[in-house]
């Protein structure tokens, strides 16, 4: 007994040789992140670490150059809180519209995924054609479509459109052509459902302007699931909608959490957002506005990040990992 | 049915008659189904939803089009709504004259390209350590990418600013400058191309968490036997990465540069942030009215000026729609082959 023991207890020991030779390689890795954490260390940590230490001061640009700053301990918070008119209301409202977007982009982005992943005439074109927001609607191409709305809105535009709004006005035709309300009243479903889907029609353009990464990540995740899976499914004689379901939706569902979480930090960090514009609004116009929006911004990071943690908490519950080994 | 007659023609072979079907009754079979009707239908519900959808995607940018080439004449005229009857070329005209739009597109393409292709493969690297490596720290590191992706832009924007204003890392440059009697403590980046070039460096720049993500989770999906083989014939792990694993990542790497080049072409955060004075020249500064085609006096002048930024979109955008149309099969390819799995 006690000779076998040994022997077993040799080879481990031999184990370790190879195992600090793995290490060795793992240390290799410190090489190719070292770009990163070593700007990461020299230059966003002071950022972020000035971003929150100025949201506890008084900012004074000095003539000469170099700047002042002055203590003022939560100050900016309360002002923010308790002082600023709209603050508090809007951060109510964007936190509200969060929620409400963020099933409708995924569950759009999904749907429209399985779409353009199926075998069809067309679908390279639709793809094309589908990405082109993901290319082209951000940045300048987004704030002049915003000022185009905001035309509109102040309702000087008459007669010729401008953009945007005109699919928004063609949904909102094809809306009222099919009598939609009126069809889902008498399912009674609820007004409150009623409203938000037919709210979430109306916003379509905005909706397929946002989804245009989550579709590519679903995209990916439909490919990596195994043909053999379907196919014996369909051996089985599974309709593919029971295929959906019992396969396809599982199997996604892992991108289901990437994709919520990304909608969540991508709406939240755009500068659409009502809350972020808001922000941006004082950081330029208001007294002391530049220290001011960031206390405000960190509190509504604050809260978001509460909120990921929440939907990831709560989605985590429900995925399923297929082992793949 | 009857069975099939079985007929002998000699030893070695049979003669089998079927009693076949007729065509009718075979067609019958095949397209008055149940299911046949429900993949019928499925399939028009399918193009209608996607041409519906492909319309209100494309359909504003027709109506930006149409817009570019109306004059005064026609946004006054009540019955001009999309097509514009007296067309004229001068929008595009003055604002490729007025607003310096080659300047803007020579600048910006220099940045973009620098920026996309330092952040392309920066990232590869980056996601190539946190993908294949297994040291300590590894999910810290990934923690930390995740979280410049997390911090809003506008969160930092001031102590961006400020930080590139008055650039130094940890007091060294203060300290050498003391020593050496300098009368500048710090340097100032803003105004150069040097605080995007030092963002991409780091991977930190506009939406570099993304890009190391996807680029992580492409490397996950390599399998470790193909660097396993090269480590036996004797390749070091660095000489792995540049010969074996960065040629298999090419079409994920041109998804990254596509996104890096017209993310940064039409970014007008850092634009605007790291670039103050009226000389630097980038594409968003071309949005605005040129001085010949500005008229208070004119009735409709908001509606004018609106096209008229419409052209500068226009414009902005057309050579990254070349660039996308020649590119958009790498990106669908990219991301198949990505196979990223959460």
């Amino acid at each position: 007994m006690n000779a076998d023991a040994k022997v077993l207890v040799a080879p481990a020991k031999k184990k370790k040789k190879p195992a600090s030779l793995d290490r060795k390689k793992a240390r290799a890795g410190w090489w190719f992140v070292l770009p990163f954490v070593a700007i990461f260390i020299a230059v966003y940590v002071p950022i972020i670490f000035d971003s929150i230490r100025f949201s506890f001061h008084e900012l004074e640009i000095q003539a000469t150059g170099g700047y002042d700053l002055i203590f003022i301990g939560w100050d900016n918070y309360q002002e923010a809180l308790f002082v600023d008119a709209g603050y508090v209301t809007t951060l109510a409202a964007g936190i509200r519209q969060l929620i409400l977007d963020i099933p409708a982009i995924v569950i759009f982005s999904l749907f429209m995924a399985v779409m353009l992943n199926d075998k069809m005439p067309g679908r390279t074109l639709f793809r094309a054609i589908f990405f082109i927001p993901v290319i082209l609607s951000t940045g300048i191409i987004d704030s002049i479509d915003q000022s185009n709305s905001m035309m509109t809105y102040m309702g000087s535009t008459e007669g010729i459109s401008t953009g945007a709004e005109e699919s928004q006005t063609t949904a909102n035709e094809i809306i009222s052509a099919m009598d939609i309300q009126k069809l889902f009243a008498n399912m009674k479903v609820g007004q409150g459902l009623v409203d938000y889907v037919v709210g979430l029609v109306n916003d379509i353009y905005n909706i397929v302007n946002r989804s245009g990464v989550q579709m590519l990540i679903f995209l990916a995740g439909l490919q990596s699931i195994n043909p053999a899976i379907y196919e014996s499914c369909r051996i089985d004689g599974a309709s593919s909608w029971e295929t959906f379901w019992k396969i396809t939706f599982p199997m996604i569902s892992p991108m289901i959490l990437v994709n919520t979480i990304y909608t969540v930090i991508d709406s939240f960090t755009s500068e659409s957002n009502q809350v972020m514009a808001y922000i941006d609004n004082i950081y330029r116009t208001a007294a002391n506005g530049q220290v001011l929006s960031s206390a405000m911004s960190w509190m509504y990071f604050l809260i978001v990040i509460l909120m990921i943690a929440l939907v990831a908490g709560l989605l985590s519950m429900y995925i399923f990992y297929q082992r793949r080994d | 049915m009857d069975a099939p007659k079985v007929l002998k023609d000699n030893k070695r072979k049979i003669k089998v008659e079927f009693e076949r079907t007729s065509l009718a009754e075979r067609m019958k079979v095949k397209y008055l189904s149940g299911s046949f009707a429900v993949k019928l239908i499925w399939k028009i519900f399918r193009y209608l939803l996607l041409i519906g959808i492909s319309y209100i995607i494309i359909f504003p940018f027709f109506v930006k089009i149409f817009g570019s080439f109306m004059s005064r004449d026609d946004l006054v005229d009540a019955t001009v709504r999309l097509i514009p009857k007296y067309p004229t070329l001068d929008t595009y005209k003055y604002i490729i004259r007025e607003n310096s739009y080659f300047t803007a597109f020579f600048n910006t393409f220099v940045l973009s390209t620098l920026c996309a292709f330092v952040q392309t493969i920066i990232c590869s690297i980056i996601g190539y350590g946190l993908a294949k490596f297994k040291f300590r720290g590894n999910k810290l590191v990934f923690m930390a990418v995740i979280l410049t992706m997390i911090v809003p832009h506008d969160t930092i924007k001031l102590s961006m600013y400020m930080n590139f204003k008055f650039f130094d890392i940890f007091g060294i440059y203060g300290g050498i400058a003391e020593l050496l009697n300098l009368e500048a403590t710090s340097i100032d980046l803003i105004n150069s191309y040097w605080p995007m070039v030092i963002l991409s460096i780091g991977g930190i720049a506009f939406k570099n968490g993304l890009y190391i993500f996807m680029m992580r989770q492409f490397f996950k999906g390599v399998p470790d036997e193909l660097e396993e083989a090269a480590y036996i014939d004797g390749e070091n792990v660095f000489g792995t990465f540049v010969k074996i694993i960065l040629p298999i990542s090419i079409p994920m790497m041109i998804t990254i540069f596509l996104f890096a080049f017209s993310w940064q072409w039409t970014d007008n955060f850092y634009t605007d942030l790291f670039f103050t004075q009226s000389g630097a020249i980038l594409m968003p500064r071309i949005v605005k009215v040129p001085t010949t085609l500005a008229d208070d006096s004119f009735a409709a002048q908001g509606l004018y000026e609106s096209c008229i930024k419409n052209t500068c979109g226009l414009l902005i955008i057309l050579p990254l729609l070349l660039f996308y149309s020649y590119l958009q099969k790498y990106l669908i390819q990219g991301i198949e082959r990505s196979g990223i799995v959460g």
